[in-house]
């Protein structure tokens, strides 16, 4: 009886196993997406599904709809396994370690880095065929960002023979050769203007070290963005005394944001140490509801954020703005981008899904951030934000760069300076907006900077006095202990005995 | 087949736990710390930390913050570990579970709390040191109280009878019978915070505003850019743990007290 039943077991155990065996046919692919946290439309409460489809809870999510869509777009049934990463150099460490990944989302200097190691497939030509209907992607990104992605170079390797030797050179290619956008932004400045004035602002970056606003600004609590305000603050009259009206204005202002020599990282390093005795202090997520709450009047954020915090704050009855420096900001996207031995069919067929702008539209609603894609539904979505309810008081706002011929958004005055001004500056604004590269070479030097800015700097003999004091305190316990042994081992009187010696000591 | 349990056999999952989670890691730890980009053996993370003045200032003034937490959290937690252990109140492991419970509550949560108040003080970003070895002691006050309290209740009351018999004053009780019956509870509780509050940096990002930089938060910041040094730096932290350990004498195993068997 026993027997039966265990092999009666053991078959209900291999049930599962050999159901899947037969049921998923061969036919079943697998994608692996490796993409930002909370960065794509993961349906329920509160996403685009449920707040404006009326969905509730049951609002679909980006990746289920993905998977129904390609079964039938393309007869073949695929399975999306998604997983998330925290920061650029958390993906970049998976992927060095051999996880395995078909699509990944890293920023545009994670993208430049791994291209110039050699570890990204390159889209194919079919991804930029525009009479393709399922090319999403190349028929609705935004010609601005076609743009940035067209003129962007990065280096990869390339494996040559010369003279029957393998050599390994490396070739200029265009970013749009291996990376589809997804959201960008740029960087800027949320502030309470209650306590900032015009003046205060036109210092530019420079307003970190400025003593009026001693411990009330915070700047990011990473290498990348201390650095860019470092260098705006260091090239600052140079900036501002590049020709705005030159047609390579925004090829210089990137140029300058791109400077890594030895001289430059020690002037941003000195610079940034002043910095740090000045501002409140670095953050990564508490900016935002400092900013609500008062405790800081200016606060360095990236354009989603500072529309994020701008929208709690008005929840609160506070009113905060945005502002892009005068010198130049930084402009950052999040691209797609295949690993080396990616399944490239479906990943870009996945790239392509996200992009179609009603997708674009559900994504930039949940994430917050402003998406590459300018189509059609995602204009409308822009202007039914954005647009006045008094028609009569709105201001044309141009969002024409962006969107295509003439995009012009009717918004409230004060929209000017706040969520939409932070989602899609205008156009003379984005020419000062640079792209900073990945720092190669100098990577170590640049972080070694960072632990310089970090570090507790102790005086030498500080260090000495403490030391010794540690040693002494060490000794100390040391001599106690041996004393111990003989002071408090009390020996048993007369006609007592001690059970165990051990236990006592 | 009969399976026979033996204590070895129950060992073993222990063991392989052991094995996979704790002896692999810090195998892996070391191999990282001495190892270049290219994975050859290499010593210059070993020499590049202890030339460079800001990461030894950094490990120092760790050691410091950690120093003073513990004495704070040690000064506060004896007296309380001692009137809770010797009163005869009726209620009193309701008190015990008062200083327990904000162990039960997320602790991001309870930084945040702290930083709140801070704020409303008016004190955030002002003193961040301060703030910081503030939030240390809230945070591991318990860790400290409760073996106190453990090895404090446990000694025998016949002993201090015995000592107010043989005429000894409170003082004297204190000293000859209560200190030295205590000192495995001191030890755990010294071990309990000292190491925990040089690498807890949320603690010092949320309180000093990530101006206060102790050493875990490099081993963090390294371990994004460039795991070797990021290792060798938790490798000499481990060092100072060992030495910490070896000085207090946490590393012998210790009964803890039965009382005298007199």
């Amino acid at each position: 009886m026993k027997k039966k039943l265990s092999i009666l077991l053991s078959l209900l155990f291999l049930l599962p196993v050999v159901s899947s065996l037969g049921g998923c046919s061969a036919k079943t692919q697998v994608l692996r997406v490796y993409n930002w946290e909370e960065y794509i439309d993961e349906g329920g409460k509160g996403s685009y599904g449920d707040d404006y489809l009326g969905l509730g809870k049951n609002a679909p999510s980006m990746i289920d709809d993905f998977e129904i869509w390609y079964e039938e777009t393309y007869g073949e049934r695929i399975r999306v396994e998604y997983s998330t990463f925290g920061t650029n150099e958390d993906l970049y460490n998976q992927l060095k370690l051999g996880d395995k990944y078909d699509l990944v989302c890293p920023s545009e200097y994670m993208i430049m880095k791994l291209a110039a190691e050699g570890m990204l497939e390159p889209l194919d030509k079919d991804f930029f065929d525009e009479t393709n209907e399922n090319n999403f992607y190349v028929n609705n990104v935004s010609p601005f960002i076609r743009n940035v992605f067209k003129n962007g170079e990065m280096n990869v390797p390339e494996e040559k023979e010369v003279d029957g030797k393998k050599v390994t050179e490396q070739k200029t290619v265009l970013w749009e050769d291996y990376a589809a956008g997804y959201m960008w932004g740029t960087t800027g400045l949320v502030y309470n203007p209650e306590g900032v004035s015009e003046e205060d602002l036109s210092q530019g970056w420079k307003i970190m070290l400025d003593s009026n606003f001693r411990k009330k600004v915070t700047t990011k609590d990473n290498v990348r963005d201390s650095y860019f305000v470092g260098l705006g603050i260091v090239y600052r009259d140079e900036l501002l005394s590049l020709d705005k009206n030159a047609d390579d204005y925004n090829a210089n202002v990137t140029d300058i944001f791109n400077r890594t020599d030895t001289e430059t990282v020690k002037k941003v390093q000195d610079t940034l140490l002043a910095m740090k005795n000045n501002i409140f202090g670095f953050e990564t997520d508490t900016g935002k509801s400092d900013m609500v709450k008062g405790t800081i009047l200016l606060n360095f954020a990236w354009s989603g954020d500072a529309v994020y915090a701008m929208d709690e704050a008005e929840n609160q009855d506070v009113y905060l703005n945005f502002h892009i420096p005068e010198e130049g900001a930084n402009l950052f996207f999040d691209g797609w981008v295949m690993p080396k031995g990616a399944s490239k069919k479906e990943a870009q067929a996945f790239i392509n899904f996200m992009s179609r702008p009603d997708n674009a539209v559900r994504n930039s609603y949940y994430i917050g951030y402003t998406s590459v894609i300018a189509g059609k539904e995602m204009f409308e979505y822009a202007c039914d934000v954005y647009s006045a309810e008094n028609e009569e008081q709105s201001i044309p706002y141009d969002v024409s760069y962006f969107f295509g011929e003439d995009a012009i958004i009717y918004a409230d005055e004060e929209q000017l300076s706040r969520q939409l001004f932070a989602q899609y500056p205008p156009e003379d604004t984005m020419k000062r907006c640079a792209v900073m590269s990945y720092y190669g070479t100098q990577e170590e030097r640049i972080n070694e900077l960072w632990t310089q800015v970090k570090g507790e700097k102790l005086d030498g003999w500080a260090i000495a006095v403490i030391t010794v004091a540690i040693v002494v305190i060490a000794l100390a316990i040391l001599y106690w202990k041996l004393g111990r042994k003989i002071e408090f081992r009390l020996k048993p009187r007369k006609g007592y005995r001690l059970t165990d010696q051990k236990e006592i000591r | 087949m009969k399976l026979r349990f033996s204590r070895k056999t129950l060992c073993i999952p222990y063991a392989v736990f052991l094995l996979f989670f704790v002896i692999a890691p810090m195998l892996v730890i070391v191999f990282y710390a001495f190892t270049d980009k290219n994975n050859h053996v290499s010593f210059t993370n070993f020499l590049q930390f202890f030339s460079d003045p800001m990461k030894l200032s950094t490990i120092v003034y760790s050691v410091v913050i950690a120093l003073i937490t513990t004495v704070i959290c040690l000064l506060i937690a004896y007296p309380v570990a001692c009137i809770l252990a010797r009163s005869k109140m009726k209620r009193k492991h309701i008190i015990l579970l008062l200083f327990v419970t904000p162990m039960w509550i997320n602790f991001v949560l309870r930084v945040n709390a702290i930083r709140e108040l801070i704020n409303w003080i008016g004190l955030l970003g002002e003193t961040n040191y301060a703030n910081t070895v503030f939030g240390m002691v809230y945070d591991f006050l318990p860790f400290m109280i409760l073996p106190l309290y453990t090895t404090i209740s446990k000694i025998d009351n016949s002993l201090y009878e015995a000592s107010a018999d043989l005429g000894a004053n409170a003082a004297t009780t204190f000293f000859r019978v209560t200190l030295p019956l205590s000192f495995s509870g001191i030890i755990s509780g010294i071990t309990m915070v000292f190491l925990p509050s040089m690498t807890n940096y949320v603690v010092s990002d949320m309180l000093g505003n990530s101006k206060i930089t102790i050493i875990g938060k490099f081993i963090e910041t390294y371990f994004g850019t460039d795991w070797h040094m990021g290792s060798m730096i938790a490798l000499i932290l481990l060092l100072v743990v060992l030495v910490t350990s070896v000085l207090t004498g946490g590393f012998k195993s210790e009964e803890s007290v039965r009382g005298a068997n007199l």
